[in-house]
């Protein structure tokens, strides 16, 4: 699963980077979305709406209360983990 | 058809005039088609004048003799609704015009007396009405552009009070393609009957089947939202189309953009165009003739015909005045000064929301539908975490594509098209190719979002 969510997590990121007309480069798990990406909150709330898409869940939609920090890449991947495979 | 021996329905009660007008035709031209069913379709069926006022008398009887409260329209097939109209206003019975569907009977409509498409009044032992009940009314539903639609009730002399009656009007063939219980189909079905004309009912909105009505019916005047003229002319047979007889096209329920006003006078050289500005609450306010999108400047700030004044409010918000003692009615509909013209750019309540800045779904779907290879799209909000909305379309791609284009490039170039001009927040962040957008009963697009498929 690890893999299908981090791929679809870097799939996400490279549409919203290639639609809004920016170059898409790699996306690494150890990246900033803000710093390393340029991705900002359209950005992030166009990869969410993507990415409930493709992986059929919105963690953001059900969280109440506290919302988890969204720094890296790999945040997202644990968040989609959690959110797809809920132990 | 004012003629020696013909009677001024205009001198008739507002309830009896459907009645009397059906009735009147039937007498001078028993064998004139008065509705045309599943037009364009190998279940076509005809009725005709003789046979209409026929279903007409057989209710009213029926009415009489039961004496319900009032009547539940249920009736699926459009002579059978017209005919129990025209017979409980005659009747002075109160009428809903709810067609078949499932929506539950609130309030008063819950002692109302159901009637189908058979027209048979089964005995009930619902109440009876009192001879001083007053004037029968008739109980619509709205259309609602968002959320369920709502009963209202109306007079009759509200429901025929924008039919035009004069002699050029008379013996012309209609096409229905509303919603025959929807606010705009009466005012279609009520026009064409109270003038002898030929009501063209297509089968389906599916545009083939719609130009084929068109055609093959000879229909005259097409009165359509913006929204089913667009899918008309984009889709549907344009050699057939080439050779209808329509004389006139009326615009209503939404605004019309300029490139669409444009590609319809291409399509059809021989009808004029108007657009009707019309709201639920104050019914028709203006009509622009001169076949470009908005109305002109000068209109606003100045008396025009009938005492209306316009002005707008600070966001753009278009206020009508009715009369000089009245207050200014908000309007919902927010304009935008281009040019010499005034043009609409969305409804106040459409306006989507992203991160707290306000984007008109409307601008951006006249944006998307100007990019060469789009041919209709639909802008609306879909929910987000983190900025409330975002941006979302959905754009139908003509047939066939342009040279040397492809999905992909056409997408991307509405993308570009819509970066430039437009701020960062009301660009599309999501852009679908769809084989048909979404659209309301009331033949207007929708501004729902659409359910998350994976």
């Amino acid at each position: 699963m690890t893999a299908t969510v981090s791929e679809a997590i870097a799939t996400a990121i490279r549409t919203v980077l290639h639609d809004t007309g920016r170059s898409t480069s790699g996306v690494e798990p150890s990246m900033l979305l803000s710093s390393d990406l340029g991705l900002d909150s359209l950005d992030l709330a166009q990869t969410i709406v993507l990415l409930e898409r493709s992986l059929g869940v919105d963690p953001f939609r059900a969280a109440s209360g506290s919302r988890p920090s969204i720094r890296s890449v790999a945040d997202l991947i644990m968040i989609y983990e959690s959110a797809v495979n809920p132990t | 058809m004012t003629g020696p021996g013909f009677i001024d329905i205009h001198e008739a009660l507002a309830p009896d005039r459907l009645a009397l007008a059906i009735r009147e035709t039937a007498r001078r031209s028993p064998q004139e088609p008065a509705v045309v069913a599943a037009a364009g379709s190998s279940d076509r069926r005809s009725i005709d004048y003789a046979a209409l006022a026929a279903l007409v008398d057989r209710f009213e009887a029926a009415v009489l003799a039961a004496a319900p409260v009032g009547v539940v329209a249920r009736a699926r097939n459009v002579e059978a609704l017209v005919a129990i109209a025209a017979a409980c206003g005659s009747a002075g019975v109160p009428v809903a015009l709810l067609a078949d569907d499932a929506r539950d009977l609130a309030g008063e409509l819950r002692e109302w007396a159901v009637v189908d498409d058979s027209l048979v009044l089964t005995a009930s032992s619902l109440p009876h009405r009192r001879q001083d009940d007053g004037p029968p009314h008739v109980v619509v539903a709205t259309s609602g552009t968002s959320g369920p639609p709502k009963f209202v009730q109306r007079t009759w002399d509200t429901v025929l009070a924008a039919a035009r009656l004069a002699d050029q009007w008379h013996g012309l063939g209609w096409l229905l393609v509303y919603d025959v219980t929807r606010w705009a189909g009466i005012q279609v079905w009520a026009q064409s009957l109270l003038t002898g004309g030929r009501l063209v009912v297509p089968a389906s909105r599916d545009p083939d089947t719609v130009s084929r009505a068109i055609v093959e019916e000879q229909v005259a005047i097409l009165p359509a939202t913006p929204t089913l003229l667009r899918r008309l002319l984009t889709s549907g047979d344009a050699r057939l189309l080439a050779q209808s007889k329509l004389a006139r096209i009326t615009l209503g329920g939404e605004a019309a953009d300029g490139p669409l006003l444009d590609r319809a006078k291409a399509v059809f050289p021989g009808a004029r165009i108007s657009h009707v500005y019309a709201t639920t609450e104050l019914g028709e306010v203006f009509r622009v003739t001169d076949g470009r999108a908005g109305f002109p400047a000068s209109w606003l700030g100045r008396e025009m015909p009938g005492g209306i004044r316009l002005s707008t409010r600070r966001d753009g918000e278009l206020l009508v005045q009715l009369s000089r003692d009245s207050a200014d009615v908000a309007t919902g509909d927010v304009v935008e000064l281009r040019a010499d013209r005034y043009e609409f750019t969305g409804r106040r309540s459409d306006v989507i929301v992203v991160g707290g800045a306000k984007v008109l779904p409307r601008r951006v779907e006249d944006l998307l539908r100007g990019v060469p290879g789009i041919a209709e799209a639909r802008v609306y909000g879909q929910p987000s975490a983190i900025t409330g909305e975002l941006v979302a379309a959905e754009i139908v791609l003509v047939e066939p594509l342009p040279t040397n284009a492809t999905p992909e490039s056409i997408r991307a170039a509405a993308l570009t098209t819509c970066r430039e001009s437009l701020e960062s927040h009301g660009v599309p962040r999501i852009l679908d190719i769809v084989s048909r957008i979404k659209t309301t009963a009331a033949g207007k697009v929708s501004r729902r979002p659409v359910t998350v498929a994976p």
